[in-house]
């Protein structure tokens, strides 16, 4: 009992962290209509920056949020202008491919400058939380907070600001936004930045958890797929949950069937989410039926 | 703005069907003077590359290019074909040169299983989906030890024997993958000029009109796909004869699955002749 109780803290806490990184991914995915192939090398990027903070300048990885999150906001929005925004409007294929290129760019330029190494950063808490007999990794903790507030925030942000209301506008007809004057581009633009911006959030967060490499985006942005379409595309409460099931299937697999399988378990379950519930958990209807740019 | 609102794709007009151009025979004259040639063995190693992956893209434009079936998910049914006619020759001292068929046979199945299972699937879902679908294959692959030899691989014996395919010179190898690469060529060109072949584009420009022309898009689908698939297969066969050894982390590898859509795509999609020359 004390066991699954433990494997299900854990999985909610990590696939908390996993939805985190996913936020991003799901906000470009619902308002641009692209998929980011390159949202891992992003996130890479972001946690070499918080990991050089930390091991170069002794910054707190938590802090260095502050100067990683601004950063990526603007390789974001350099990388849209640049790559992305070319190939909107044409087949899928276009874009799917300029941010693949994208991302197999950023991985060997990663690969040349940093080496295969992996880079860690010291533990950054001391020792772990007790609450009874389940122990709780304080970096986890922090971490699953830390996305409540930013899905709250984000939350509110869409509902209540001009530009979320803007944003919200363009996902429902971007024709029909742009005759009201709302500049479509531009919140293509800052939605994309945003999306960056949100990675590089994650990063610093994940920092304390994972090591680094230049591989290291294959495989989250493999998890986060799975928990966007699993969600809903587009949608953060979907994304949320979405990343809560990916960490509870990963860690109740893991352990009572084997480590290597936990993976294959929720890829199954994408695929079964794409037969039986081709719109996600919470996503809109008909978006995956209706061809987004066909 | 036409970045506000993703307008109908502009298609590339059809490209002459069925007739055979200058510049494809010379390409193939040329490849075929690659193979004759007593060449340096660096230089074989990459017409042995270039013509098995030129096949290998052409057998990818088949879903992807013609059939509008853009998968990222190709490497699972390379891998499907090289670790059926391995584990055939290996287990069962069965030659490759029939094993390949049962690889194909083996892709082709896993081809049209994928192409059911994301039936309802479109733009980035079906992409997502296929990826996901050779993630599982990996998986499978590199878990299951007793059959695939997990991570630590297959290897065949590099001792050369004609039987079983395991060929004593690099041209021999070369003469091999240019057969392969023509025969998906040849395969290619046949669609390109029949019935199928037409059912295939107007599957993939209009999906509601080719219903309304009579025209199961789903069966058309997902014979394209299978089709692909063991064409594919049979790619992953020889790529086997060729490295003499397998294992799930390369030949599953999703960079691989990009890098046949890639090829492909340089080359121009749904056109015969680009495939080979995005290689070349």
């Amino acid at each position: 009992m004390t066991t699954l109780l433990q494997l299900l803290v854990s999985g909610v806490l990590t696939g908390s962290i996993y939805a985190l990184m996913s936020i991003g991914l799901t906000l470009i995915f619902g308002v641009l209509r692209i998929v980011n192939f390159a949202h891992g090398e992003f996130l890479m990027i972001a946690m070499y920056g918080a990991w050089a903070l930390g091991r170069l300048c002794g910054i707190n990885p938590y802090l260095a949020a502050i100067i990683v999150i601004p950063a990526m906001f603007l390789f974001g929005a350099a990388a849209y202008q640049l790559v992305v925004r070319p190939g909107l409007g044409k087949p899928h294929l276009v874009v799917a491919f300029a941010t693949m290129g994208l991302s197999i760019f950023l991985q060997n330029a990663a690969l040349m400058l940093m080496t295969a190494d992996l880079r860690d950063i010291p533990p950054v808490f001391a020792r772990s939380l007790t609450l009874g007999p389940i122990y709780i990794k304080d970096e986890l903790l922090l971490g699953f907070v830390i996305t409540l507030a930013c899905t709250s925030a984000l939350q509110w942000m869409l509902k209540r600001t001009y530009l979320g209301k803007a944003i919200r506008a363009t996902v429902q007809d971007g024709e029909a936004a742009q005759l009201m004057g709302i500049a479509v581009p531009r919140i293509f633009l800052i939605t994309f930045a945003l999306g960056s911006a949100l990675v590089g959030l994650a990063a610093c967060v994940m920092v304390p958890l994972f090591s680094v490499f230049p591989a290291v985006g294959l495989n989250f942005v493999l998890i986060a797929f799975v928990i966007v379409v699993l969600g809903g595309m587009g949608s953060i409460e979907g994304a949320l949950i979405g990343g809560v099931c990916v960490g509870v299937v990963q860690s109740l697999s893991g352990y009572y069937v084997a480590p290597a399988f936990a993976q294959l378990f929720f890829f199954l379950l994408f695929l079964l989410a794409m037969i039986f519930r081709p719109n996600g958990l919470l996503g809109q209807q008909g978006a995956a039926t209706i061809g987004t740019s066909e | 703005m036409a970045a506000s609102r993703p307008g109908p794709p502009q298609r590339a007009p059809l490209p002459p069907r069925g007739r055979i151009s200058w510049f494809e025979i010379v390409l193939f004259a040329g490849c075929a003077a690659f193979v004759g040639l007593d060449l340096a063995p660096a230089l074989q190693d990459v017409s042995v590359l270039t013509f098995l992956f030129a096949g290998l893209a052409l057998a990818w434009n088949i879903a992807g290019g013609y059939a509008g079936l853009i998968s990222f998910g190709h490497a699972a049914f390379f891998g499907t074909g090289a670790y059926a006619s391995t584990i055939l020759l290996l287990h069962y001292d069965l030659t490759p040169w029939l094993g390949i068929f049962a690889g194909a046979s083996a892709a082709a199945l896993a081809g049209a299983v994928l192409a059911l299972i994301c039936a309802r699937l479109k733009g980035p879902f079906f992409i997502l989906s296929t990826l996901a679908f050779a993630e599982v294959v990996r998986i499978v692959a590199l878990n299951w030890p007793a059959l695939t030899g997990g991570p630590e691989g297959l290897s065949i014996s590099p001792v050369p024997d004609l039987a079983n395919m395991v060929l004593a010179s690099k041209q021999g190898y070369a003469a091999l993958m240019f057969g392969y690469m023509a025969l998906v060529w040849a395969i290619t060109r046949g669609l390109e000029a029949s019935r199928f072949g037409f059912r295939l584009l107007a599957v993939r420009d209009n999906d509601d009109a080719a219903s309304a022309a009579g025209i199961n898009p789903l069966a058309v689908r997902t014979a394209a796909m299978a089709l692909s698939a063991a064409l594919t297969g049979m790619g992953g066969t020889l790529f086997a004869q060729y490295f003499l050894y397998l294992d799930p982390t390369y030949v599953i590898s999703p960079e691989l699955s990009f890098q046949f859509a890639m090829l492909s795509t340089v080359g121009g999609l749904g056109t015969a002749v680009g495939r080979s020359w995005g290689r070349s």
